[in-house]
């Protein structure tokens, strides 16, 4: 239950430190120009490697992680956060795909998520949840989702598991606000 | 209907039925198996399954309109609100005339399959542009507004998709499409029935008292959770019918993931670290 997943800080990508550079990309994904890159906006300019839109949650929970104003978007000191974030999971997702493939396999899954200790079972109801392609693997989008869920659940349940045993005793309530913390 | 009816305060009967809606021809009860791994084929709850019957108005699971916030539910928790399951019949006379679609779209006549709500059949005619006899998120995602016009977020329509896309294909045929509309016009009646103040947005005190009509006991700080997980913006921080209905179906299975862990009703369950994985994963929408 260690803490597995740490996103490296890894290279950072051509441009990362030129303000300039990401300001310019600022100004292109913000398209109405409001100053404020919405959640739509900035699933128009992510991709995942396919065809289909980024995955809309993705959105949501990479936003409500750096938009501190709860304000439906991030500005663009938020935004230069966003964008390593977003690196940082790249290089990451660059590290397990073994195969190069451009999709997480459940053994590269496995690989990526070692520290966690899960059962052979527990991959299978994963993929099965976070792969919107139906192709039994995860792209980069669900990728994110997977780990970020992940670690997330196992945070409120090791919050929660005070004597650290590795149970813990629930109310309907308290399962529920555990769970929606997350999703 | 599931004969071990564990949670007395509502009858397993009807289960899953909406306010009026008539017996659900294609899914009737213990399907609902939340996308448990090898589970259901529609890998999806059933809004009000087996166990939906809220407890808030009669038998049937009809929420008291601004009634008192719904007696004791008979389990330690309730919920389960109304809107039947993917495959219930919808609520409107299936061999009706063709109506028109909310957008004028006239009704195409054509033939329309058994079982296929007619203003159904006909909106899925205008959305399904290419005539490919399915329709997919994006598509489906033009066809559906919140009461502000805005359109549904892609998240909510993702989650119907896989609650009604029986395939697992990505895409819905006019069966599931007929299917969520019914569902959708439950929700929506609900919705309307819960915006007291006739906003078009649910607020925090709305959705608190929709919340415990629906039988679910919950606290304020709940609801608050809830919207501030869900609603955008501070400013505003309401929510559309298309999170609404994202809400409560989530609510819904999350529900379902606790009871079947609490077999002896204590309102109080025991889980381990994989434990606590794996049922809120299997049954995340």
């Amino acid at each position: 239950m260690a803490a597995a997943y740490q996103y490296r800080p890894g290279q950072p990508s051509g441009g990362l430190q030129d303000p300039n550079f990401l300001w310019s990309v600022f100004q292109r994904v913000d398209k109405d120009r409001s100053g404020i890159i919405s959640d739509s906006e900035l699933q128009q300019a992510l991709s995942n490697g396919t065809w289909n839109p980024f995955n809309p949650a993705t959105v949501r929970s990479i936003l409500s992680m750096f938009d501190r104003e709860n304000k439906g978007g991030v500005n663009f000191n938020e935004f230069t956060g966003v964008w390593k974030y977003i690196s940082d999971w790249q290089n990451v997702f660059r590290t397990y795909d073994r195969d190069n493939s451009g999709m997480i396999d459940k053994n590269e899954l496995k690989q990526a998520l070692t520290g966690y200790r899960l059962s052979d079972q527990f991959y299978d109801i994963l993929i099965q949840k976070f792969d919107r392609q139906r192709r039994g693997q995860v792209a980069f989008d669900d990728f994110i989702q997977c780990c970020v869920v992940l670690q997330k659940w196992t945070d409120v349940f090791r919050r929660c598991d005070t004597d650290q045993d590795g149970w813990i005793q629930v109310s309907y309530e308290q399962y529920l606000s555990m769970v929606f913390s997350v999703v | 209907m599931a004969a071990s009816y564990p949670y007395g305060q509502g009858y397993p009967g009807s289960a899953g039925q909406a306010p009026g809606a008539p017996q659900g021809g294609y899914y009737s009860g213990g399907q609902y198996g939340g996308g448990l791994p090898s589970g259901s084929s529609y890998g999806s709850p059933a809004p009000g399954g087996p166990y939906g019957p809220p407890s808030g108005g009669g038998a049937y699971g009809q929420p008291t309109p601004g009634g008192p916030p719904s007696g004791t539910p008979g389990g330690p928790y309730g919920g389960g609100s109304a809107p039947g399951g993917p495959y219930s019949q919808p609520a409107t006379n299936p061999y009706g005339a063709p109506q028109p679609g909310p957008y004028g779209s006239g009704a195409s006549g054509g033939n329309i399959p058994p079982g296929v709500n007619p203003e159904a059949f006909s909106w899925f005619q205008t959305v399904d542009a290419d005539h490919s006899g399915y329709i997919s998120i994006k598509e489906l995602k033009q066809a559906l507004v919140n009461s502000n016009w805005s359109a549904f977020n892609e998240e909510t329509c993702m989650v119907m998709m896989n609650m009604f896309d029986k395939t697992k294909s990505g895409r819905m045929d006019v069966f599931g499409f007929s299917a969520l509309w019914g569902f959708i016009q439950q929700w929506k009646n609900l919705f309307q029935q819960y915006d007291t103040d006739h906003s078009g947005c649910i607020n925090y005190n709305e959705l608190h008292q929709a919340l415990s009509q629906m039988g679910y006991n919950l606290s304020p700080q709940f609801a608050q959770l809830l919207l501030s997980r869900y609603s955008q913006r501070a400013s505003n921080p309401g929510i559309q019918l298309d999170r609404f209905i994202h809400i409560c179906t989530q609510l819904q299975s999350m529900t379902e993931a606790f009871r079947e862990k609490d077999s002896g009703m204590t309102g109080s369950i025991r889980l381990n670290y994989e434990d606590f994985l794996t049922m809120s994963a299997a049954r995340m929408l």
